[in-house]
Formats: C-alpha cells, structure tokens, sequence
C-alpha cells in the first residue's frame, strides 16, 4: 500500500479493484482489508488526506482507510483526542472531492466522531455541510441533515431553518425521512432547537401525507413529539389519523395504536372513567373504537399492537378483552417465534390479573411446552399453571417434568414459583404438588434452583398447614443426600421448629441424628440444636434424645460441642426437676396428658422461647437506635425504635439506612429525638415538571418534620435559598414552628428543605389535616455551560399540590408474630367496634382501601382475597403501632352486600388497643 | 398492571455478530450498559462480556431470514437472524436488541429487513468472511437502517439500494431491482443523484470476486 502513487495507472486501469488486488497480485493470498489492523499503521496512512492528488483520483483508498478508522473504532481501539482531532482535520479535506462514495463515507465518520470529538473541532465542517444541504443531489441533501443534526446548536440552526422546512415536504423521499428523523433528533437534543423543531409542525403534517411509507412513519413521529405535553393537541392528532384512514405505513399505524393507548390510559388515570366503552369522552370512545378496528388490520404487527393496548388498558371487562385474546390465540400458531413469543408474553401478563379469560387458550398453550424457543415454552407453561384447571393438573404435571429435565435451570426456577402458587389457588392439591416438587429435589440440579424449591416447600408449610407433615417427610429425604450446608441447616432448623408439635415427632430424630453422624461441622452443629428443640418440646423424648446429645460432648467442632453441652447441662436439671411419667397401658385414651413440658420448666424456656423480634428485624431496630441521636439510655427492647415490616422497608434497610437519617443530620432538628416512623414519599408536582417536589414524612413525638425533596431541572436557572410554604391557618391540631431553607439548587440537583409542623396538643386526637404548599426561591439565571450567574435574580413562588397529614401516618407497620393471641392478651377492654356501609364494587379494591386508610400491616395473608373467594365476607387481620408507642390490633370482616342494586361494601371493624382513645381514633380513620 | 410500549421507538444497539459470537460489526445508541455496570469497566469490556452473555443464550439457535428468533438478556429484548452452521442462510447473526416493553414483532421486523439487505449486499451468502471484507458496507447499512437509534428504513431492498447509492424509490417498480445483478449504470444518471456514482464503484465485495476470479483463470 505504501506505493499507492506508483500504482496509479494500474489502479486507474481496473478501476475498481483496487489496492485489494494487488495484494492479491504480489503473493496469492487474499487478505481481507480489516483485518489484523494497528491504530498507528492507519493513522499513517490517513495522512493521504492531505494530498489532493490522492482524494482526487483514488476516492476509493480515502473510502477505505475511512472505513479502517471506524472499523478501529468498533473494535474497541478508541483514537485518543489528539488522534482524533488529527484525523478529522484531514477527513475535512475531503470534501473537496466530489465523489459521491466517499462523500458517504464522511458523512458517516463526522457522525461517529461527533460523539467524541471536541464540538469547536467539529463546527469547522459546518460550511460544507451547509453547502451540501442546499445542494440539488438528493443524497448529499439527506445526508447532510442528518451529520448536521448531530452538531449544530440552535443559533446555527435557525440560520438553515428554511432549508430543513423545504426538505420535509420535498418530493423525494429520502431527503424527506432524512429531515424529520434529524428534527426528531435535534427536538431531544435541546430545548432550543427544540423551539425552533416544534415551528415546523405544518410540514410535518404534510409529510404524513406522502405516499412512501417511511416518510408517514417519521413525519408522525415527529408530530406527536411536538405535541406530547400538549393533551387537546394529542387528542385531535389521534382522532384525525384514526379516523382519515390515510396511514398506510404498518410502522405509522403502530405508532397510532400506542398513541391512541397512551391517551386511553391517560384518562383512565384522571379518574373520570374506568369504562372507557361505556363512560368515556368521545374522543377515548372514538380512540377504543380505533382499537378494535385496528384488531382486524392486515399487517401482525398492528394487529399486535392493537391486541397489546387492548388488553392493557384499565377497567376493561373480560368480554370486551375477548376479541384481543382471540388474536393473540391465532398467533400463538404463527410459523414466526416473534409472534408466538410476543403474544405468549402478552397472554401471561393477562394470566397474572384474568386467567379464566387466557384460559380458552390452554390448548394452544399446551402445544407451546414443546415449542423450540425455551422462553416460550417456559412462558407458556407458567400461564397454563395459572389458568388450568384443578383437575387439569395431574396431567400438567407430566407434561411438564419431561419438559423439566430439559432446560436450564433459570426457567426451572420460573416454573417452581408457579408450581408454589398454583398450590396456594388449590390446596386441595398440595399432596401431588408438593410431591412433585421434592421428585426435582432429588434430580441434579444447581444451588438456586434446590434453594427455591426449599423455600417454595417452606411457604407453602407456613400457608397451607396440612402440607406440613409431609412436606417435613420430603425435606428430611432430601438432606440424606444433600450437598448444599446452607440448604441442611435451614431445613435443620426448620425441623426443629414444626417437628416437636407433629402427630409423630420421634420419627424425625432418626434423620436428624444422621446428619450429626455424618456431616461437616455447621450442619452438625444445626442438627444439635434441632434435637434439643425436640427434647425440650417432648418430655417423652427427653432421655433418649440426651443419649444422642451426649455423644456430641466429644465433637472435634467447638460450636457443636458448646451446644451440645448447654442443651444437656439444662436438659438434666429439667429432668430432675420435672421427670416424665410415661402413662401406663390402664390409662385411658383420654386422660393421657398431652407431651408437652410442665408449665415453668426450664428446659422449655430456655431453648424455645424466641426473642421477642426476629434477628434481621432486631438488626434493623439496632440500626436505626445507632442513627438517632440522643441516645444514651441502657439498651433494652423497650427503648428500641419500632420498626416497621412491610416487605419495601424490609428490603430498603440492607441496604440504606433510616430515612429519617436526614433530619438526624440537620442540627437544628436534633433536640427532636428519634423519628417514630417516616411515612413513603408522596409527589407534589407531576413528573415532567421545572421542578419536580416530593416530600416525605416523618413523624415525631410532638412534631412533623416535612422534608422536601426539590429538583431543578431547568438548566439556565439556579434556585437559592429554597423553602417550602405551608399554610397552617386553617389547621387546629398543626402549627408550622420552622423551617430550614436549602441554600442553592443546581440544575439537575435535588436537595432537601425542611418545615417542621409543632403538634398544638399532643393528648387531642388527630384528624385528617389538608395543608396548600408553595416552593418559594430566588431564580438566579446562569449560562447552562459554565455555570456561571448571568443577568439577574428574582424572587418566585411555585405552586404544589396539596398536602395531607392523616392519622394513619402516626401509625407504623408492625406485624404481630401470633395475632390471635395478642388479641385475646388485648382484651376488649378498650374496644371500639363500627359499622360502614363503603361504596366499593370490589371485594379487592376494599380491602386494599381498608388497609391504606388504617396504615396497619395486614397480618397471615389476610390483606388479599383469595382469587377463588368469590363475594364470600372476609376477615382481615392489621396489627401496629401507634406513635405513643401503644399496640393497636383491629378485625374487620368484609362482606359484599348487592342488596340494593348499586353493590356496596359492608365492614364491621373492632379495634382494640391499650388506650380507648387511641382506638376511637383508628376507627374514625375510615371513611 | 403492564406497560405502555414505547411512544418514540428505538432501538438500543444493532450488532453484526460472527458465529462465536465475535462483533464484526455494531452500533450502541445510547449508554444502557452503565447504569450498574462497574465504574472501573471500560465501556469496551463492559459491551464484550454483554455480547458475551448474548452469546450464550443464541449460540445454538439458527433463526430463518425471514423469522427472527426472540431471547431477553438483562430485561432487554434480543431479537436475531441468521446464524447457520452450515452453507444456506450463512453464519453471520445479525442483532437487534431493543428495551423489553417493545414489540418483538416490530424489532422482528426490523432485523429481517437489514439481514434481507445484508445478504442482498453480500451476493446471497452472510458468511463471515464475506462481511469482514466488506465491512464498508455494513457500516453503510446500519447507518441507513437507523440513525442514532431512530429507525429510518427497514425494507430490504431499500436499504440495499441505498447502501449501493441506487434511487431506492423505484424498487417499487422493479422489485428484483436490489437483488440481481449490481451495477447498471443507467441509474446513474437518475434524477437527483450527483454527478460521479457508479453503482458499480460500490458493490466492491461482488466485483471484486468477479474480477478476481478473471483475473486469475486469465492465467495473470
């Protein structure tokens, strides 16, 4: 290659072979031009761009030596700046030539560079860009667009405004595609060319009038670009094309069908109407109606997207999901995986919330195990677990264990979560189920898949008690030859846990015995433990266990041997103490006392009785008594900080800490003392705002600390000292006593504020309180590339959405271990029964309100309905804890009454807590 | 309960990928790896050991040109053709991978209409080989299939033409256009194109074949 000026003639003579074949030439072997490439060889050898001799009669070298850069960038070999600006220097020389090849080729390099290169860099070309816009070769126009959407800015941009608008609606359709696709791109590259975009909406509107198919398709989406944020634009954009019938692009269509879907769901979500069919505004009925026609389009992915949107939308009856469902049944068939897989996905989505209307598809699902395309096949049989029947489930099962065998254990893992659900809908079943389930314990398989079978064993122990017995049989066959330590120890423990109270607890011990024999020292050691759970809970069992316990005294592993020496230490003075009398063969049935330890025994005590919170939990009550301040007192459970246990704290506290650790931070706020709870953020403005405000809640003693959380997203503004009013007039209970204002928000930056609300008197009982907010700040305008301030500051005021402080925010989620016992250690003393008549037509959406109004955490899976309950009345369980630190556990039974036509919610609640008032209170939280 | 498709489709790269899963050719839009990737990972390791795991789930799944096959790898939708071990299709896959709430069918669409265009640029055959020596066009190719995410062609042919710097709009007319023989240098001379394109000087990979094959049984 280096005599590629020699070659010259010889280059010229074959035109288009090229330097290739001269390689070919000097030594027989084909050499592709990409390959074995160095950064610095080509970088040599792109200094021909300097000569023009070379760019002018040999555009096919430049054409290469382009492609080896991008070739080089592709591969990971990135060119470092000066390299690069180097480079580009060069490649700006080409432009000279008028060869339309090589053109290409620069274009798209400017392109790949424009992503990393130095801007100032780059501006040079804009002159032969804009030449080349404004150029009469359709391909040179288009391209140009397209390079120059990547680097002008707005001033640049407004100053070939004209040319862009002409190129929209120019007959050909590449220069047309080219130009909306760049305005598309520069509409979210910024807010100014943004402006100067959204004055092109008349051509773009005539684009969508074009007969080439993509031109439809770009030109619509940049229309709804334009007028996202604008709701009557949108409306009329989507009435106009549903209903003119001009789109012929599939592509267009598809975008219609989501347009068309966003609006739907954008007024379910006002509220204004769950029926869109029957209530909704002309528009969305008009916009349904589109949906359905769309169902019976000629091109698959229309009629996808029509099916998809449909099923989608809220508050959509069965029967009106039924034509949908129809199509996604069709192409369940289809010869295409993207299809099937498509509509397999859409169908398990709806099988989740409607299985009895994906169940009309359960033969085409069946014929899906077998599909070659795994997700699908997993997909399909998940579906079918939620939508078979239960008599169907014998025969689904056999179907799916030689499916089992076969893939990997991910999908394994998928299919195991839905087996355990599936036990949940028909417990009648968990015999076959849970059998099934320990057959795949005993196959090969990895660490995850047996850990979720084990846990899916153990919930559904814990939610379907008749699966115990047999359940603990299976899990004890199963660590007879089990390699995982983590799995025999949790199943270990377990067995201590359930076993003593089985019909037959001596038949465990074998199998526990077994580990202690023969295992690794942790499992020995869990075994240990076990057995002396069974001793402690059995006095029959106690001295035959003690001989077992014994023999670990000798154990080489000192945790083995230090549990074995307690257990015995305390089970031989309980057996001294209360020895057991085995009942003699006179005895009758009946007046034999049941196995359990005399009232008071140690043993009992000592190696049964639980702490009074479980060990993460009290990891968490630890964590957050570190972060609060003050805290000198001794360290007992009473002073610990209630925690709550809903299953998104109890997932945040691994790994954040409190988060009232901000107020902690803040040294004005420290006299507060420890926050009683922090209740879930709740948005003050939409999302799409300038500034974007959410507060949190965090409830002390006596006070209320808001915390603002602000974000400023306009990126010419810094905001100064900001702070957020509240208007505490029209409050009894609340007077807003301070605030601490956050001195600057960057663009892009959220920061805190805080106001603190004073409770006028903390022995009044607490009301729903509605306050109206206001962000107050200094604007300070600054250059969005520097930083730096520019012009002047005002003052504004920005209004939120209001804000509410109800009871319920004063209660903290905190679940009961046995509830029915704390009920009857409550006692009904300070009881307060009610009586509501709700105006719910779901038995669900009630419940779901019930729980949300009282704040408390639902306890035994009482807080959802079983799916096949039908209008049966419910008994929800809550439990929590009150800010003044009291227990408060409440009853409520559901029931639906459809008496008088309309279909209403009738709920007795009683609610029992140490305090009246305080019970009157949480009652009075319904309404 | 679900989620709306997206209301600005794009896609969020289109990878070229050899049978062991090597990149022969491919364009990321936007940054989706780094959120959760390592701060210490470069932006190349954290793209290998992605393709990586692409790999793994397609590796042994040959997908017609005309029926994309579907996987998702790190809740993004990965819908791909091509891929076959021996002779017929070629061993080239050819990628797309888009965010989960798109439709397959769309992201289906679009793969089968560039693989069409690149077997079409490839005279018939996606072998490996074939597309490393032509790495040009495939550059071309992608960048006339989708711009900065943004999809602006997905017909085969068109896309072919546009690659060869043929009038793509009258394909219509001639649908054998894009996949016979290349270079009729009559479309040169079609209205709005610039002065200097010879479909010939582009369909490099075909020519050179040809010429080679000349040159040598010419006995040269």
């Amino acid at each position: 290659m280096e005599n590629g000026d020699g070659g010259g003639g010889l280059l010229r003579e074959l035109q288009d072979l090229g330097e290739k074949f001269k390689v070919d030439d000097q030594d027989e072997q084909y050499i592709s031009p990409y390959a074995h490439l160095e950064k610095a060889t080509v970088l040599q050898e792109a200094r021909v761009f300097h000569d023009p001799n070379i760019v002018r009669e040999n555009p096919r070298k430049c054409c290469t030596v382009i492609a080896q850069l991008l070739h080089l960038q592709n591969t990971g070999q990135y060119m470092s700046s000066v390299e690069g600006t180097e480079v580009f220097f060069g490649v700006t020389k080409l432009f000279m030539s008028d060869d339309a090849s090589l053109r290409r080729m620069v274009y798209l390099f400017i392109k790949d560079v424009a992503e990393t290169c130095q801007h100032d860099d780059i501006i040079i070309v804009i002159q032969s860009l804009f030449k080349d816009v404004n150029s009469d070769a359709d391909l040179y126009r288009g391209n140009a667009m397209r390079v120059l959407a990547r680097i002008v800015d707005a001033a640049i941009l407004g100053s070939i405004e004209r040319s862009f608008k002409q190129a929209i609606v120019d007959s050909s359709s590449l220069v047309s595609s080219s130009a909306l696709v760049a305005a598309s791109f520069l509409y979210d590259s910024h807010a100014d060319c943004a402006i100067i975009v959204r004055r092109w909406i008349t051509e773009a509107t005539e684009a969508t009038n074009s007969s080439n198919e993509m031109v439809q398709f770009h030109a619509m989406q940049l229309l709804y670009q334009i007028k996202q944020h604008d709701k009557l634009g949108v409306t009329k954009l989507v009435s106009q094309y549903s209903t003119r019938n001009t789109l012929k692009s599939p592509l267009a269509l598809v975008l219609l069908v989501r347009y068309t879907a966003k609006l739907l769901s954008d007024e379910a979500q006002t509220g204004r109407s769950t029926l869109i069919k029957q209530d909704g505004s002309p528009a969305a009925k008009q916009g349904y109606l589109f949906l359905e026609a769309s169902l019976r389009h000629k091109n698959e992915m229309v009629v996808y997207e029509a099916a998809y949107a449909i099923c989608n939308l809220s508050g959509v009856e069965p029967q009106d999901l039924s034509p949908a469902i129809s199509v996604l049944q069709l192409f369940l068939s289809s010869p295409k995986p993207a299809t099937r897989y498509a509509s397999m996905r859409t169908l398990a989505q709806i099988a989740n919330t409607q299985p009895r209307v994906v169940s009309k598809c359960n033969e085409d699902l069946e014929a899906l195990i077998g599909d070659s395309n795994r997700s699908i096949a997993t997909l399909a049989i998940t579906t079918l677990l939620k939508t078979g029947s239960e008599n169907s489930i014998d025969r689904l099962l056999k179907q799916i264990s030689a499916f089992l065998t076969e893939i990997a254990d991910e999908f394994k893992i998928t299919v195991v979560r839905s087996l355990q659900k599936l036990c949940l809908t028909y417990p009648n079943k968990h015999r076959v189920l849970v059998g099934f389930m320990s057959n795949f314990l005993r196959e090969e398989g990895g660490f995850d898949f047996k850990k979720s079978i084990v846990a899916s064993i153990i919930s559904l122990i814990r939610q379907v008690p008749e699966t115990t017995e047999s359940s603990l049989l299976h899990l004890c066959e199963f660590i007879e030859d089990c390699e995982f330590t983590r799995l025999s120890t949790e199943i270990l423990h377990l067995l201590g846990e359930l076993g003593p109270s089985t019909s037959a607890p001596a038949r465990y011990i074998r199998f526990i015995y077994n580990r202690v024999i023969l295992e690794n020292a942790a499992v020995r050691a869990a075994a240990v433990s076990s057995l002396a759970k069974f001793a402690a809970h059995c006095p029959s069992l106690r001295s035959s266990i003690m001989t077992l316990l014994k023999r670990s005294l000798i154990d080489e592993d000192d945790e083995t041997r230090d549990r074995a020496a307690i257990s015995v230490s305390i089970l031989k003075d309980a057996m001294i103490a209360n020895p057991y009398v085995a009942p003699t063969d006179e005895d009758e049935a009946d007046d034999i006392p049941d196995d359990v330890p005399v009232p008071g025994d140690t043993a009992a005590y000592v190696l049964l009785e639980t702490l009074p919170m479980s060990f993460d939990k009290l990891e968490r009550s630890m964590t957050a008594y570190i972060n609060t301040p003050n805290n000198d007192n001794e360290i007992t459970f009473d002073v610990l900080p209630i925690v709550e246990d809903t299953a998104e704290e109890i997932a945040v506290a691994s790994e954040i800490i409190d988060p009232a650790s901000v107020v902690y931070a803040i040294p004005e706020l420290a006299n507060l003392g420890r926050a009683f709870r922090s209740a879930p953020p709740v948005m003050l403005t939409e999302s799409e705002t300038e500034y974007v405000v959410q507060c949190t809640k965090h409830i002390f003693q006596s006070h209320v600390v808001l915390h603002f959380n602000v974000q400023n997203t306009i990126e010419e503004q810094r905001l100064d000292n900001v702070t957020v009013l509240i208007d505490d007039s029209e409050s009894t209970s609340f007077t807003a006593s301070g605030e601490i204002a956050c001195e600057s928000i960057k663009y892009g930056e959220s920061k805190n504020c805080f106001t603190v609300l004073e409770r006028n008197n903390t022995d009044e009982p607490l009301t729903t309180n509605t306050f109206t907010c206001e962000l107050r700040f200094t604007v300070v305008e600054v250059d969005p590339a520097t930083g730096e301030e520019e012009g002047g500051t005002f003052e504004e005021e920005y209004p939120l959405e209001d804000l509410e402080i109800t009871t319920s925010d004063f209660m903290a989620k905190v679940t009961t271990p046995d509830f029915r016992k704390s009920w009857e250690t409550l006692g009904n003393t300070n009881e307060v029964l009610e009586k509501f008549a709700l105006q719910f037509k779901k038995m669900d959406d009630a419940v779901a309100a019930i729980v949300s109004f009282l704040g408390m955490q639902p306890c035994d899976g009482t807080g959802t309905i079983k799916p096949d309950a039908g209008n049966k009345p419910h008994m929800l369980h809550m439990s929590g804890a009150f800010v003044t630190g009291q227990q408060v556990l409440a009853r409520a039974q559901v029931a639906f009454d459809g008496t008088n036509g309309q279909g209403q919610v009738i709920l007795k609640i009683a609610v029992r807590s140490e305090d009246e008032a305080v019970s009157r209170m949480v009652a009075d939280c319904i309404h | 309960m679900m989620v709306l498709a997206p209301l600005m489709p794009k896609l969020d790269a289109i990878l070229v990928l050899g049978s062991d899963g090597d990149r022969l050719a491919g364009k990321y839009y936007g940054d989706f790896l780094k959120t959760g990737a390592d701060e210490n990972t470069s932006r190349e390791e954290a793209r290998n050991t992605f393709e990586k795991e692409v790999q793994q789930k397609i590796g042994g799944i040959v997908a017609r040109s005309d029926a994309a096959e579907v996987v998702t790898v790190r809740g993004k939708t990965i819908v791909f053709c091509g891929g076959s071990s021996q002779g017929g299709g070629g061993d080239v896959r050819v990628v797309h991978i888009g965010p989960s709430n798109e439709s397959e069918l769309v992201l289906a669409h679009l793969c089968e209409g560039m693989y069409e265009a690149l077997a079409q640029l490839m005279g018939g055959t996606t072998e490996r080989t074939m597309v490393l020596d032509n790495l040009e066009l495939v550059f071309l190719l992608i960048d006339e299939h989708c711009d900065g995410g943004i999809i602006l062609e997905t017909d085969g042919s068109k896309l072919a033409s546009a690659v060869l710097l043929r009038d793509g709009d009258d394909s219509g007319q001639d649908p054998h256009h894009g996949g016979g023989q290349p270079g009729m240098a009559g479309h040169a001379q079609q209205q709005g194109m610039p002065s200097g394109v010879n479909a010939g000087d582009m369909t490099l990979g075909q020519a050179f074949r040809q010429a080679r094959d000349q040159f040598l049984s010419g006995g040269m």
